[in-house]
């Protein structure tokens, strides 16, 4: 109740702040050109050189409690350098909070986007500071160009570069209970066949293979269309998966449809823990759980690396549990990965907040944690050494040779149909509600249209 | 069917189906209540895997005994394990024994053991205060230092946040009342021009959602840098919780008897001195039954609050904290349990303590002189 009467509120918030956002009374700082690398180097090397100390930066983002201590610490070091404080501001509402600020002229100096899709909205307003103005070669060349490309956004006067890239999360990874796994002799699949396989032994020994829960209140069907998306990029060309994020593929496309379909044969009764009914009832952070029971009552859990958060307490990575590649399904596509991050985005341009944003592309600012755990760093300087566990530290090596890395669609999708219908749809159809041709068809309707 | 003719009969039927209702009401009332307690002195784990009420007394099946599969059977065909023959899906389910026992096949066909069970009166009762103690001393996150050390970083605990509910919500129910005793004083005893449409915007301003105020409110507290200070949530309170105070108000003073006013006039008596002698004492009543509205509101608001003041972790209210306590991707919801009944203290505290002035008639007699 108090819950949906908050969802209402932000809703009408939004709007609101959405409605008058028209002609812009204040215009885009434009950035000061002041030939800025060559006058004592880059902002960072005059930030590490104490020019900026005494100074704060504010910053608004969706880090809270454990994630909030962990980037506390990992900025530590570069606040203690450059007597630069960086205030943190994490909000579970932030996504609603955002807007709000924006509006009101209250924006933060920089703001962290878990989805690029809303950093979009604030790019086309011409809020949000084009960062390739500042940055030096070094910055650029420290990510793989896809990095780059998914962080160029349309303003209200051509592309910018609207943020850079700190830490991410893999999403294309199958979690199963190393220990059990092995006692019962099971191998790890390398090909699509191989995991039906897998499935269907596992099917004849008397147990359901897959861990499968998509509630999550509010959001609840967004697990599935992490699935869609890794299916998506598996079974047809990254034109086309790009496309479909842009709305230019419609969802009723044979692509989409056949990604549901192989979806569809997956979560079966005979396959799902608790049957296909449980699924959108399961909350996705307990879907796990049964995994590890002695023995276990499901083997397989596809979810990013963030779930080990969710696993029990006591439970070793690479003892108990380990992951597996979700293995491709049409061979000419590939090893592709599926990723999302977190991109940060300047809203005021101050020469410490400049060196701020470029501290943000050196693997240094994710160091700490990374040893602690919960981040992936898209930085090419960042080591594979300084990661704190082999799991994430086989998940980062993975991503590092994958064909391809596309960032989750339903991000980069508008809210209404990436965090809108995109999700329920999902749900209706998981919960039996309407049928595939239905459910795609009222997501394609739900696009915003100009 | 009760007869006529027994109207004592008649009454105590009527009070069995009253009172009984009433329980039956409470009881559905109280049961969520008692769960969540119950939950919140239970570990995640166990939360997870079977319900509150486990904790009562109830008939399960225990294991007594547990053994490997016999090497003899063959799980795809009908086997004989400890005296009973049944399918493997059969033994999965468990296979009744003629002493009442059940003979179950736990796991699959490869992992799997033979466990003998019994079916018996048990209770769980392994409670824990850890949920608690995560609540009030904040959590401790392990941290790993790059050259391979660990250290504990203490979270945010809920002193702090507490405080600040305090710090906000008091002003924020005092200044209201304050000005809607007043204001409700002026419409019902004052004769001034304008004053019937004064009271219908008034009331009218009940129907407004406060949610289309926020961003033209930020606005100017942006522009009188007012933005993410206590000061600014108690104007934006008061001002959402005056057109309610003032009404509420409006029918408790306009309803006072005229008779007491009249006299106070005759005797020379302003209107301060009326206010502030006779009817500020007669109207307690209805100033706690609005005091605990509006604590009761800014205690549990989260929407004004998040806007107006932000969650850094030196102002962020109690709310706030308890959302942001289960963890980024809601990690730990087991803790909201705890942190429900922990944020749950001080309004029952304030309804407990206000709730006697509903029942005192403070007016009993007084007309009467």
């Amino acid at each position: 109740m108090k819950k949906s009467f908050l969802f209402v509120s932000i809703l009408l918030i939004a709007a609101f702040a959405l409605s008058a956002c028209g002609p812009k009374a204040t215009p885009t700082p434009a950035p000061e050109t002041e030939a800025a690398p060559t006058d004592g180097g880059s902002y960072y090397d005059r930030a590490m050189a104490g020019e900026f100390s005494g100074t704060v930066v504010t910053m608004t983002g969706p880090f809270t409690d454990e994630d909030a201590v962990k980037f506390d610490a990992s900025v530590a070091a570069f606040e203690d350098a450059t007597g630069i404080d960086i205030q943190y501001e994490g909000s579970k509402e932030f996504e609603a909070t955002i807007s709000i600020r924006v509006e009101a002229g209250d924006a933060p100096d920089i703001v962290d986007f878990p989805q690029p899709g809303l950093l979009g909205t604030f790019v086309a307003a011409g809020d949000v500071v084009d960062v390739s103005t500042f940055l030096p070669q070094s910055s650029f060349d420290n990510y793989n160009q896809s990095w780059w490309d998914m962080a160029t956004m349309q303003g209200p006067d051509g592309p910018i570069v609207a943020g850079v890239w700190h830490r991410f999360n893999a999403k294309s990874q199958v979690w199963y209970p190393k220990k059990a796994f092995d006692a019962a002799g099971y191998q790890i699949p390398e090909t699509w066949d191989d995991l039906i396989a897998l499935s269907d032994q596992i099917v004849a020994d008397g147990d359901t293979p897959w861990c499968v829960g998509i509630e999550s209140g509010a959001a609840t069907g967004w697990p599935a269309t992490d699935w869609v998306e890794d299916i998506m990029l598996r079974t047809t060309s990254l034109e086309n998966y790009d496309k479909w994020t842009t709305g230019d593929l419609p969802f009723s496309s044979p692509e989409v449809k056949n990604a549901m379909t192989i979806l569809d044969n997956i979560w079966q009764d005979k396959y799902v823990y608790g049957g296909r009914a449980a699924i959108v009832t399961t909350f996705f952070g307990d879907a796990p759980t049964p995994m590890f029971e002695n023995p276990p009552k499901c083997w397989l859990h596809k979810q990013g690396n963030f779930i080990t958060s969710f696993f029990p307490e006591g439970v070793v990575a690479g003892e108990d549990y380990d992951f597996f590649y979700l293995p491709p399904i049409d061979e000419q596509y590939g090893k592709p990965y599926l990723v999302a991050g977190d991109i940060m985005a300047m809203f005021n341009d101050r020469p410490e907040v400049r060196a701020v944003m470029e501290f943000f592309t050196h693997g240094e600012a994710l160091k700490a944690w990374l040893a602690s755990g919960g981040a992936l760093a898209p930085q090419k300087d960042a080591s594979l050494d300084w990661y704190g566990d082999d799991v994430e530290r086989g998940v980062a090596a993975l991503v590092a040779q994958a064909t391809s890395v596309r960032f989750d669609g339903s991000d980069l999708m508008p809210g209404e149909v990436g965090a809108g219908s995109f999700w329920t749809g999902m749900t209706d159809y998981f919960s039996g509600v309407a049928d595939m041709d239905t459910v795609l068809a009222e997501i394609d309707a739900s696009w915003p249209r100009k | 069917m009760s007869t006529p003719k027994n109207p004592k009969r008649k009454k105590m039927v009527s009070d069995i189906l009253i009172n009984g209702s009433l329980f039956l009401l409470v009881a559905l009332w109280i049961i969520p209540t008692i769960g969540l307690l119950v939950s919140s002195f239970r570990t995640r784990f166990d939360i997870q895997t079977s319900g509150w009420w486990a904790v009562f007394p109830h008939r399960e099946w225990v294991k007594v005994k547990e053994f490997a599969i016999p090497e003899n059977v063959d799980p795809n065909g009908v086997m004989e394990i400890d005296g009973v023959t049944g399918t493997f899906q059969e033994f999965r389910d468990g296979v009744s024994t003629p002493d009442g026992r059940k003979v179950t096949w736990v796991g699959n066909k490869r992992l799997g053991k033979i466990q003998i069970q019994e079916h018996r009166w048990v209770m769980r009762t392994d409670f824990t205060l850890d949920n608690y103690q995560q609540v009030l001393a904040g959590k401790s996150f392990e941290l790993k230092n790059p050259d391979g050390s660990t250290r504990i970083v203490q979270g945010d605990n809920f002193v702090g946040a507490f405080l600040n509910s305090l710090t906000v919500s008091i002003p924020a129910t005092v200044i209201p009342i304050l000005i809607a005793a007043f204001a409700a004083y002026g419409f019902a005893w004052m004769r001034f021009p304008g004053r019937r449409i004064l009271f219908i915007m008034v009331v009218a301003l009940l129907v407004v959602p406060l949610q289309i105020a926020l961003v033209p409110i930020l606005q100017d507290y942006v522009k009188l840098d007012l933005n993410g200070t206590f000061l600014a949530l108690w104007l934006a309170h008061t001002g959402f919780g005056l057109p309610l105070a003032t009404y509420l108000l409006f029918n408790y003073i306009s309803g006072l008897p005229r008779d007491i006013l009249e006299s106070a006039f005759i005797d020379g008596a302003s209107h301060f001195t009326i206010f502030t002698k006779l009817i500020l004492p007669l109207s307690v009543p209805a100033l706690a039954s609005f005091a605990i509205f509006q604590f009761l509101w800014v205690w549990n608001d989260y929407l004004v609050a998040l806007v107006f003041i932000g969650s850094k972790p030196d102002v962020q209210v109690l709310t706030m904290r308890l959302a942001e306590m289960v963890g980024s991707r809601g990690n730990d919801w087991h803790l909201l349990t705890a942190g429900a009944f922990v944020s749950m203290v001080l309004p029952l505290a304030v309804f407990f303590g206000l709730q006697r002035y509903f029942v005192r008639g403070l007016l009993a007699g007084s007309v009467k002189g």
